[in-house]
Parts: C-alpha cells; sequence; structure tokens
C-alpha cells in the first residue's frame, strides 16, 4: 500500500466521522475498499504473482535468517518439482512463505477488516489461530451475564483462539478467554494491594469523626480481583481424554532443536492492570515445526510489592506418533524475594526487569507439577 | 528557545535538549500554581481522554479535531505511560499550555504521578531517551504535581479523570484540596484520579456462579483490592443535584468503541487511545462539546503511522523509525504488502523458540 494510499484511507475516514449523514458511502472509498482487499490477498501470495527481475535479489534475503535445513526453494523454476514440505496451509489469506514456507501471518495487519485466521496442517493435525480486537460493549454485556458476578478484565480478547485438533479423531484442544475467566474464583483471593491495610484504616478513622458520608467499608463484590486462573485449555471435542503421569517430561532435547518453524503466533487472551498496582495476564504461544508443536500458555502475576505468581500450561504435540503432553506448573513467590535476585544489574531501574514474566519465571520455586499424557 | 520553533520541531517528532525541557518545565509550574484545583471553561470545547504516550495518535487527534489554538482542547490526564512516545506526547502538550494557556487544560490523570510512572514506562522512556538520567523525569514528574484536578465546563459540565470520592459532595470541596504533591493512596486527591463508575442495574439475571452476592449498592463500594472506589447511580446524581450540574465526563477506563455511557448518560466515558498499547484494536473518540446539552463524539481509528513505528521499534529501532519509513515509504511506490515487504518483515518478524 503506498502512503499515499494510506493517507487517503486516513483522510476518507476522517471525513466519514465528520459526519456526511444522508450521503451514502463514496464510491471511491469502495471502490478503493476492494482494491486494497485485492491486492493484499494477491501480495501475500507471491507465487501467484509474476515476478519481476527487480525482485529476484529479496529472494535470498531471508534465507540468511532462516535455517537453511527444511527449506525448499520454491521459487519460480522449481514451482514444478513437487515440495518436500508435508504441511498445508488452510487458510488462502494466508499462505505459505515462497522463501522458507512458513505460514505467512504479516506483521502489519491491514486496516480493512481482512479476517486473519491463520491454519496449518501436518498429517492429522490442524492447528489454527485467529486474533481479533478487544470485546466491544454489547460483547462485554453478554460476557457479563455468561460470568455473573466478575468484575471484567480491562482488556478481554475474547474473540481470539488458539486451537489444536486431531481431524481423525475429532479431537480438539483450545484456549480462549471466555473459558480461561470461568476458571478465575468467585471468592475473596485474600490477597490485599501493599497499601490497602493503610487505606482501611485511614478510612475508619474518617468515620468515626464522621468525616466520610455514605460509604460503607465493605467490599462492593468478592471475585478473584488478581484474575489468578488454573487454566489448561478447553477439550473442545471427542471422548479422548488425558491421563495423569507425572513422570512424563517434556523431550527439552526435541524442543530446544533450531528446528524451522513453520507456524508461529503469540497473542493474549485477557489483560489486567489492577487498577496499576501490577498486572495479570494470560498470554498464548504457538510454534509449530514439521515434527512437533509446543503450546505455552501462560497466566502471570505481579502484585506490586506483594507477590508474583506464573502458571504455565505446555502443550507438546509429536505428530507422527499421534501422542499430546500437557504439563502445568506453578510458580510463586513474594514480592522482595523476586527483587532481591535483582541486585546489581538493572540499578538504575530494577522496577523493568519485573515486567519480564520469562526472567520472573526463572526466579520464583515451582509449587506444584501436574503432567498429563493423550495417546492415539 | 522560542516556543514556535519547540513545537517545530515537537511535530516533527524530534527531541528537546535538557536545558530547554527544564526551562519549560520551570515556566509552566509558574503558570499551573496560579491555577485553581477547579478549571472554569466554556464551550466549544473538545474534550480528550487517555493518550498514553501514543504521540501519532495525538497527532491525528489534532488532524481530527483541529489544530491548536484554533480548538479549544481539554484534555483528561493520563498522557504518559505504556506507549512508545510518552516523552514527545507530554512535551508538546507543555509547550502547547504554554503558548495558549486559555486554550488548552490539561487536568491530572493517575498516571501523572511519580510512583505510577516508575512501573508503567514513562521513568524507563525519559531514561533511555535522555542519556541515561532521571533528571528530565524529576523535571517532568515535578510539573505534573502542579496540573489541575477536575474542570467545569459551562458551569454544567464536570470533568474529571477518574471520577467521585466519598470526601467530595461539592466542588468546593475539591477547591481546597492541596494538590500540590505526589498523589496519595487515599482521600479525594486520589480518588477523583483513580475511582471508576459501576453500573449495577440490568445485570440481575445472573447464572447460579453468583454466590452471597447481596444486591449491588449504587453508592460508594470498596473493590475488592482492598482500596479504591467505585460509585453507583446514585451517587452520582446526588453530586449532580447538590452542584446544579447535569453530566460527567472522565476517562481513565478503556472501552473498545472509544466512549462508554454509563447511569443513561449520567457519566460518559471518553477514551483517546487508538488500538491502546498497539494490540487492543479498540477505536477512540475525542468529544466535541459545541454547548452544554450538544455534544459529539469523534471516532476514529489508530494513526497509520502506528503500525510501522511500533514493528521497528520492536526490532530495537526505536530512535531510527525515520529512517524506517524511508526505507518502506519512500522507496518507489513501498506497498506493505508486496513480496519484498513480506520478504523483509518475514525476517524481522517475531519468532521465539520458547520452551
Amino acid at each position: 500500500m503506498h502512503l499515499a494510499q494510506l493517507q487517503l484511507i486516513s483522510r476518507l475516514k476522517k471525513m466519514d466521522s465528520k459526519r456526511t449523514e444522508g450521503h451514502g458511502i463514496n464510491t471511491i472509498q469502495i471502490n478503493k475498499a476492494r482494491e486494497i482487499h485485492a491486492q493484499t490477498v494477491r501480495a501475500r501470495n507471491p507465487r501467484a504473482q509474476p515476478r519481476s527481475e527487480l525482485h529476484a535479489p529479496a529472494r535470498n534475503a531471508p534465507a540468511r535468517n532462516a535455517p537453511a535445513r527444511n527449506a525448499p526453494a520454491r521459487n519460480t523454476p522449481a514451482l514444478s518439482a513437487p515440495a518436500p514440505n508435508r504441511h498445508i496451509c488452510n487458510n488462502p489469506n494466508n499462505p505459505a512463505c515462497a522463501h522458507c514456507s512458513a505460514v505467512i501471518i504479516p506483521a502489519p495487519k491491514a486496516t480493512l477488516p481482512l479476517e486473519d485466521t491463520p491454519s496449518i496442517s501436518i498429517e492429522d493435525w490442524t492447528i489454527t489461530t485467529r486474533k481479533k480486537p478487544i470485546l466491544n460493549s454489547k460483547e462485554l454485556d453478554e460476557w457479563d451475564r455468561i460470568l455473573g458476578g466478575l468484575t471484567m478484565p480491562e482488556m478481554i480478547f475474547g474473540n481470539s483462539f488458539v486451537k489444536i485438533e486431531n481431524r481423525k479423531h475429532g479431537w480438539c484442544l483450545e484456549f480462549n478467554a471466555l473459558d480461561a475467566l470461568k476458571a478465575v474464583k468467585m471468592e475473596d483471593s485474600g490477597i490485599r494491594v501493599s497499601y490497602a491495610n493503610k487505606w482501611i484504616k485511614s478510612k475508619q478513622a474518617q468515620q468515626k469523626s464522621s468525616e466520610l458520608a455514605d460509604s460503607s467499608l465493605q467490599i462492593g463484590q468478592h471475585y478473584d480481583w488478581t484474575y489468578t486462573t488454573k487454566y489448561k485449555g478447553t477439550i473442545k471435542n471427542g471422548t479422548h481424554n488425558f491421563t495423569h503421569d507425572n513422570s512424563a517430561t517434556l523431550p527439552l532435547d526435541k524442543l530446544s532443536r533450531p528446528d524451522p518453524i513453520l507456524f508461529y503466533d503469540d497473542m493474549i487472551l485477557f489483560e489486567d492492570e489492577l487498577a496499576d498496582n501490577g498486572i495479570s495476564v494470560v498470554n498464548v504461544k504457538i510454534r509449530v515445526m514439521n515434527e512437533r508443536a509446543l503450546l505455552l500458555s501462560r497466566f502471570f502475576l505481579r502484585v506490586d510489592g506483594v507477590l508474583f505468581r506464573v502458571y504455565d500450561t505446555r502443550v507438546y504435540v509429536e505428530f507422527d506418533e499421534n501422542r499430546v503432553l500437557r504439563e502445568y506448573k506453578e510458580h510463586e513467590a513474594d514480592y522482595k524475594y523476586v527483587l532481591s535476585k535483582n541486585l546489581g544489574g538493572h540499578s538504575r531501574d530494577p522496577k523493568a526487569i519485573l515486567r519480564d514474566s520469562n526472567w520472573v519465571a526463572q526466579q520464583l520455586p515451582m509449587v506444584r507439577r501436574e503432567c498429563e499424557v493423550l495417546q492415539f | 528557545m522560542e516556543l514556535d520553533r519547540c513545537l517545530e520541531r515537537l511535530y516533527a517528532g524530534e527531541l528537546l535538549p535538557e536545558a530547554t525541557i527544564r526551562a519549560l518545565c520551570f515556566k509552566l509550574k509558574e503558570k499551573l500554581v496560579r491555577e485553581s484545583n477547579v478549571v472554569h471553561i466554556s464551550t466549544p470545547v473538545t474534550v480528550v481522554g487517555d493518550i498514553h504516550g501514543q504521540f501519532h495518535d495525538l497527532l491525528e487527534i489534532f488532524h481530527i479535531g483541529g489544530a491548536a489554538p484554533d480548538t479549544n482542547y481539554l484534555f483528561l490526564g493520563d498522557y504518559v505511560d505504556r506507549g512508545l512516545y510518552s516523552v514527545e506526547t507530554w512535551t508538546l502538550l507543555m509547550v502547547l499550555k504554554l503558548r495558549w494557556p486559555s486554550r488548552i487544560q490539561l487536568l491530572r490523570g493517575n498516571h501523572e504521578s511519580r510512583q505510577i510512572t516508575q512501573s508503567y514506562g514513562f521513568y524507563t522512556e525519559c531514561v533511555n531517551k535522555y542519556g541515561g538520567s532521571s533528571d528530565v523525569w524529576r523535571q517532568f514528574t515535578d510539573v505534573f504535581d502542579y496540573l489541575a484536578l477536575c474542570c467545569v465546563v459551562d458551569d454544567e459540565l464536570f470533568c474529571v479523570h477518574g471520577g467521585l470520592s466519598p470526601n467530595v459532595q461539592t466542588v468546593d470541596q475539591i477547591r481546597v484540596i492541596d494538590r500540590f504533591r505526589e498523589i496519595p493512596h487515599d482521600g479525594a486527591m486520589a480518588d477523583l484520579v483513580w475511582s471508576d463508575p459501576e453500573e449495577t442495574g440490568g445485570q440481575d439475571a445472573r447464572d447460579g456462579r453468583n454466590t452471597g452476592l447481596e444486591s449491588s449498592s449504587p453508592h460508594f463500594q470498596v473493590s475488592p483490592r482492598g482500596a479504591g472506589y467505585t460509585f453507583g447511580r446514585s451517587v452520582v446524581e446526588k453530586f449532580l443535584q447538590l452542584n446544579g450540574m447535569s453530566k460527567i465526563y472522565r476517562a481513565h477506563q478503556l472501552c473498545n468503541e472509544g466512549y462508554q455511557v454509563y447511569f443513561g448518560g449520567l457519566v460518559t466515558t471518553v477514551w483517546s487511545a487508538p488500538n491502546y498499547c498497539y494490540r487492543c484494536g479498540n477505536k477512540a473518540s475525542i468529544l466535541e462539546l459545541y454547548d452544554k446539552d450538544n455534544g459529539y463524539f469523534n471516532v476514529f481509528e489508530e494513526a497509520p503511522e502506528n503500525k510501522l513505528l511500533h514493528h521497528a521499534s520492536t526490532s530495537g529501532q526505536i530512535t531510527n523509525n525515520n529512517a524506517f519509513l524511508n526505507e518502506f515509504f519512500d522507496e518507489r511506490g513501498g506497498d506493505v504488502f508486496s513480496d519484498e515487504y513480506q520478504a523483509a518483515s518475514a525476517s524481522r518478524r517475531h519468532v521465539e523458540y520458547f520452551l
């Protein structure tokens, strides 16, 4: 898209927002939108496009970064040769990259509502993701009814999901925000912000001197305001279920090999900054390689001055063995302990590192681990 | 440096030298110290909610709502933190206020605080952009202490960052607050920038998940966090009646549509950071008030530059935005969906071998 076009769109947007009641939609706008839509889809599928000589040098550029193994030379001359890759890209809007054969999930998202539901299939397995904006107020009302009594987190990506399916056995494991929030307890978490005591005491004092009118010092609604969730994904279909086997472990050797990543996505299911007392967030990442996939769903909680929690669910799929392993770990420690691990180093901005869930997870002691296996 | 020169540089996205910042902060404090806690203005005025360092969206707001000083602006606070350009955003607003003090009103939000900015990015950004020293951050946060707490438009519309406080029944009680300090955890000043409306009507059809919840009070309630308030409808009605006002406009809470109406229009949230944190996909709005009864929400989406700038910054080029833009835009017909662009961004695309 040209800068001029971007500007045109934003200008049209502005014209539109400046009340054009009764004028209908400008035809130029529609044609432009169609053109851009077509261009977007066309451009994401490089193979469908004639290549000019000029484009040639760019072809080799990413090969430097991508591991050479398994990266087929899928450019013009090799088109007729059968692809050595066995994966299939299910969404024509998200084709494989001609250079490294990874599924294209564009970094800058189109402003126009092109829905992206990138999906990849390897043998019997299909992995699909969708990323959409936060819920609107209508959806929020609906969720409010479903989740009754829970004050919603600030940001809910309620239409986003990650799905791992086995088509042959009709089995599906999905990670979504609604189910993650259903697992939040509707009772007092017992956790209070760092200054809660001081706050309540000063209010009580004010009440005694009757400075404070018509306010009860009752907590309005009890729900776990830290949104702590032990969510491990939702099994959507199928009679197959996991069996507990705490002796099972993730094959770290296989997973730390730099096999080319064919599909990668990373999304937040919900997030709340706890009225600026920290952060509570569920984040899901998935990477799919030729032989296996790994998903990490992480609940990260920081209550400033109080505590940290990291609850990780890892789902590992070995495609050829038709085996799924789900590992769940809880880590927790109090705030001071973690802060003390960071003496030196980042002294100028000691709190910066406390935002990094990876670093925090490494500092926290594990309080619980469970492992489950599913063999088809 | 002359204010107009400063503006020129700021609109171009440049930082001002530290010495200039110091002078600006001093001048602005001098000006703000004479303002009351409660600023009185009249329509027409355009009300702007949270910006959170989304500088390009602020420029977009001036495109949409009209440039200063042609349009009067009332900003409801939360200029900094979270976005990548809090320094640029706040410096620009400071200079605008100095240049046209009666045309620009700046209220204090809960993020205009030393404590909060250390946790949510502004501190880090100042240190990164000003040579590893926290002096500039100290200068900026000192100015925050001087910002007004609320604004009354046409004697009828009450504008504040967060909401009401049980310690405040009348606007006069706000006038006597000693505001020249860090935002405390407690008391009227804290509540004004922190509290949220809580709508309770129409949600009675709750299912069995809800155990032991007494019918929600329309009054003030303590949050389950153990500090801070939510306020209900009767609190709002009482406050408005007592003060002879008709509506409350506030910011502070993200909403997908850019604005959110509570209690049948008695309280309205204005949110002005589109695609908040560069990933929420929400719309934003500014509220154009023509007179006390007529207003219009101008809803808009993220500025196109944001995507690219953010993209650039995540690849570790925070200071080098222009180079990045040139790379993709000025190159004959740089098409973001083209093969070249996709190839280039594929190598930049965030892929992590997480375990």
